[in-house]
């Protein structure tokens, strides 16, 4: 039996445990990332963090897309899924296949899509509000420190919006047809019903999706960051994972970068560990 | 509140739990406009408030 697990067991201990011990100790010394000298310096780089007001500015902007981008997707997705599920709306399927195709699109293409979208000339938005005489609502959307990072929140609300939506859906299309039918015998309303009758029975699903929210937060932002305005202007939408790669990768200061990853790991882990206590629960059967 | 009706009592409860998570949110977006430890620390404060409230929605359930 235990020879069985042995494979997985090295797989999972030589691209999992080790390259995360790896972060650890690498953040213990300064290093290039090329030269062969490598320095023990302690917690000297994590010391250094507290001084930094580029890392504070980047965990402040990495708690702000998680906070805000998961209330605004799980708002809307839990919003669109039970209109489509439970309204009988035509052409649903063609709302669900719009809303869906984001998520199949490269984060990359949507970067650019986005650009183009938010170019302060010719893009679509500031064209638009030109058309509705809305000039002195024209924004320079990736230049302008106040917001640019909503911006790229916008982007990142509209990539996941359909994946989450179906993933809603597909929960509340398993729930019994009949516990509607009793519940509006007994006079209950549809907003009623959504809070004591859906959102219990698709409780496991929610919180399955809060845990990719705080991963996606951490993780998607990265890319739409790098692709779209390079944590600019001036750092103003630098968030973990981009300020933690230019260090490592750009300013060779690879030990600092891995501390700067040691806190974005504990800060995941706590945060998805306090996640998972709060929302759990005995799960129903239907 | 032992005279409160149950279903005023209901209603009360998800106003101010409506209230204090929009707070929290507010207090996320507000406190990043300036840089600094101090306004980190009320960003994560904001965040376990409404980790706390969505704890305290799902006691009953437990």
């Amino acid at each position: 039996m235990l020879v069985c697990l042995l494979p997985a067991s090295v797989l999972f201990a030589v691209f999992m445990i080790v390259p995360t011990v790896n972060v650890f100790r690498m953040s213990l010394y300064t290093w290039s990332g090329f030269s062969p000298d490598m320095r023990f310096v302690g917690l000297d780089n994590f010391r250094h963090l507290l001084d930094d007001q580029q890392f504070v500015r980047a965990f402040q902007n990495t708690i702000a897309l998680l906070v805000v981008v998961t209330v605004v997707t799980m708002g809307m997705g839990l919003f669109l899924a039970a209109i489509m599920t439970r309204q009988r709306l035509r052409g649903r399927n063609l709302y669900r296949f719009v809303l869906y195709i984001p998520n199949v699109l490269s984060v990359v293409v949507i970067a650019a899509i986005f650009s183009a979208m938010y170019d302060q000339e010719n893009g679509l938005l500031n064209g638009t509000l030109r058309l509705l005489s809305l000039d002195g609502l024209q924004q320079v959307w990736l230049g302008d420190q106040k917001v640019v990072l909503y911006s790229v929140a916008i982007a990142m609300v509209w990539q996941s919006l359909g994946y989450y939506m179906v993933l809603y859906m597909s929960s509340m299309a398993g729930i019994p047809e009949e516990l509607y039918e009793a519940s509006a015998l007994d006079g209950a309303s549809p907003a009623r019903q959504f809070f004591a009758l859906t959102l219990p029975l698709i409780w496991e699903n929610l919180r399955t999706t809060l845990t990719f929210f705080i991963m996606s937060a951490v993780n998607l932002s990265f890319v739409l960051v790098r692709a779209m305005t390079g944590g600019g202007p001036d750092g103003s939408s630098e968030v973990l994972l981009s300020y933690m790669y230019k260090q490592a990768y750009t300013n060779s200061s690879y030990g600092y970068g891995m501390a700067i990853g040691v806190v974005i790991f504990a800060f995941s882990f706590l945060v998805s560990l306090l996640v998972s206590r709060a929302t759990r629960r005995e799960p129903l059967q239907f | 509140m032992p005279n409160m009706k149950e279903s005023t009592r209901t209603a009360l409860l998800v106003a101010v739990r409506t209230l204090v998570a929009a707070a929290c949110v507010t207090l996320v977006v507000t406190a990043r406009t300036t840089v600094g430890w101090g306004n980190l620390l009320v960003m994560l404060a904001a965040l376990a408030g409404l980790l706390a409230l969505l704890a305290s929605y799902n006691r009953r359930f437990r």
